[in-house]
């Protein structure tokens, strides 16, 4: 098994730091990349349940590439609305979830990164 | 052009060189009838001939101040410029390689006098750099080098290649003549038996065989082209839409992988070729790994992920590569056709690159880097098939091919002529394009990417039973 690139390696401790207190599931891709999961991430009280995983990939060529899509457990609003656009059922490392299609149309790996994109993910989730 | 001499390429070390350094390089040491100096630091790589040093950065000495009169020779590189270069490669963990000028153009070598001063220096040099050391002494046409290997064991260098519109193999002498090939006597008459011999021996892999990258396996072997890699994890379709554009198919190849069609055609055209097959996507290790021992790369395949891997393969490991690909735009509403177009991309290390050029999507590589099973449902809105269509197809793959096997036997009129072709055949012009280069481009502006070799991709941080958990 191909060993995580270095870049991926520190972006999945830059992840564990940024979300100091939540269990972070690194699982290698096999090819450099690796899944991550963060678990127990507050999504608002709009949404059944309140608390849940959030997962994405981090591929073996990031940081040239963005983090795309993000995956959280299965979600249902609490006042019964349709979860809206960008938003869509999917099985996602065998396990059901929700697809969060959010691109970075101007992704920039100076600026960029999986950290802070989880963090924007998380509170677009919460606004919505 | 000037006639210069044609070498083959050469087993043994080699050092690789990108065309603007070369650039930088060649008119600080023959400027003049001057002997000048400097020094290359150098990435290493496995090559399909031997080691290659790749070089990375290049240090130019200043006459008087760093490159002076010389204690037994006639110039010298000042102490404290080895120094500080030698501190640069220790640094870094790249290659130390003085470089200087003599008079001549198509032979050269050491004096006695350089090779003691070898002699009496870098066995300290390799002690405080921990790295190869040595030096290359070069004339326009002619190169001669003396490694210093880390293991204690001394080497000459067998080639210089210099990349760029023509690819240059510099030797001490010109090569030797050699054994006429009579299968290919009509394409020698053109390549010369050097030419010919010269395309023997490289390795050339193709990315993607399918519309395009099979009409380029079949150019290659047919040319003389002694090692194919193949790559590419796709099978011809099952409803049999593919068969019209892959060369030579046939209706009882459905299902098959086009891996296995691309080497039977490439063993039909030429019995003796050798051939490494990946039926794996160009992002696979294994796939990478051979990329990077190759001479050059044929990018045939559409998606992202190959882009980047192979622009990172070009850069990191100085290996050219040529994109051929075609557009047809057809307006999904409409059914509009607009300027269809065949291009080319002549991608070189440190000379503008793919994602300079708006050529890769970030977005567009996290959902192709995703694992198959899980890829089209990342994609979110799904694609129609594009329109393609074997003699547009053609248009690239020969355009990509000529150029290519002009540059390898050293026939294009102009050495700095790196330019992107682009054909629109409807209305039937043919147009040269000039790559964009971000200054800030990470890949092929910068010197931590730059002919880093294996060095860049060594992974740092273990895996502990597959599996990593807070």
């Amino acid at each position: 098994m191909t060993q995580l690139t270095a870049a991926v390696a520190a972006a999945a401790d830059a992840v564990r730091a940024n979300f100091a207190g939540h269990a972070v599931e690194v699982t290698p891709d096999g090819a450099g990349g690796a899944f991550v999961i963060i678990s127990d991430v507050a999504v608002g009280s709009q949404y059944t349940p309140a608390i849940t995983w959030l997962g994405f990939h981090l591929n073996a060529a990031y940081p040239a590439s963005d983090v795309y899509p993000h995956y959280t457990g299965v979600l249902a609003r609490a006042d019964g609305r349709g979860l809206g656009e960008a938003i869509s059922q999917t099985t996602w490392q065998g396990r059901p979830a929700l697809q969060l299609s959010r691109r970075s149309n101007r992704w920039n790996p100076v600026v960029d990164n999986a950290a802070n994109k989880a963090e924007r993910i998380v509170k677009w989730l919460g606004d919505r | 052009m000037a006639w210069r001499p044609l070498n083959p390429p050469a087993e043994g070390w080699s050092l690789t060189l990108p065309p603007r350094l070369w650039a930088d390089l060649s008119g600080h040491l023959f400027g003049d009838d001057h002997e000048h100096g400097a020094v290359l630091l150098a990435g290493l790589a496995d090559g399909p001939r031997g080691p290659r040093l790749l070089a990375s950065r290049l240090i130019l000495a200043a006459d008087g101040r760093d490159y002076i009169p010389g204690e037994r020779g006639s110039r010298m590189l000042t102490s404290d410029f080895v120094r500080d270069a030698a501190v640069q490669a220790h640094d870094e963990e790249l290659a130390y390689i003085a470089v200087h000028n003599h008079e001549g153009l198509s032979r050269v070598r050491f004096s006695g006098v350089d090779l003691a001063s070898h002699e009496r220096g870098y066995p300290a040099l390799r002690q405080l750099t921990g790295q190869i050391v040595g030096a290359l002494v070069l004339t326009p046409q002619a190169a001669a080098g003396d490694l210093w290997l880390t293991d204690g064991a001394r080497t000459p260098l067998a080639e210089v290649v210099i990349l760029g519109g023509n690819l240059l193999r510099m030797r001490p002498a010109p090569a030797a003549a050699t054994v006429r090939d009579p299968r290919h006597d009509r394409q020698a008459r053109l390549f010369g038996d050097i030419g010919q011999e010269t395309l023997r021996a490289l390795r050339v892999a193709v990315v993607g065989l399918g519309g395009v990258g099979s009409i380029i396996v079949e150019l290659l072997a047919r040319l003389g082209i002694g090692h194919l890699v193949l790559i590419d994890d796709d099978t011809v379709d099952h409803d049999g839409t593919n068969l019209p554009r892959l060369i030579a198919a046939e209706p009882a190849d459905v299902g098959r992988l086009k891996t296995h069609l691309a080497a039977r055609n490439a063993r039909r055209a030429n019995p003796d070729i050798e051939l490494t097959i990946h039926s794996a996507r160009a992002e696979h290790p294994d796939a990478r790994r051979a990329l990077a021992t190759c001479d050059w790369i044929f990018l045939a395949a559409d998606g992202p992920a190959a882009r980047h891997w192979v622009n990172a393969t070009v850069h990191q490991y100085l290996i050219p590569a040529t994109q051929a690909g075609v557009k047809i735009p057809v307006n999904a509403e409409t059914g509009d056709i607009g300027q269809i177009h065949a291009i080319t991309r002549l991608i070189l290390p440190g000379h503008g690159c793919m994602w300079c050029n708006g050529l890769i999507d970030p977005t567009e590589l996290a959902i192709d880097m995703h694992p198959s099973r899980e890829r089209q449902a990342a994609r979110y809105v799904d694609e129609a098939p594009a329109p393609s269509v074997i003699a547009l197809n053609n248009l690239a793959a020969a355009e990509a091919v000529n150029h290519f096997m002009l540059a390898a036997t050293g026939l294009h009129h102009h050495d700095d002529d790196l330019a992107w072709v682009i054909h629109r055949p409807r209305t039937r012009e043919r147009d040269l394009m000039i790559p964009i280069q971000q200054a800030d481009c990470s890949w092929c502006s910068s010197a931590e990417t730059l002919g880093r070799g294996t060095r860049q991709t060594l992974p740092e941080k273990p895996t502990v039973g597959g599996r990593l958990t807070s």
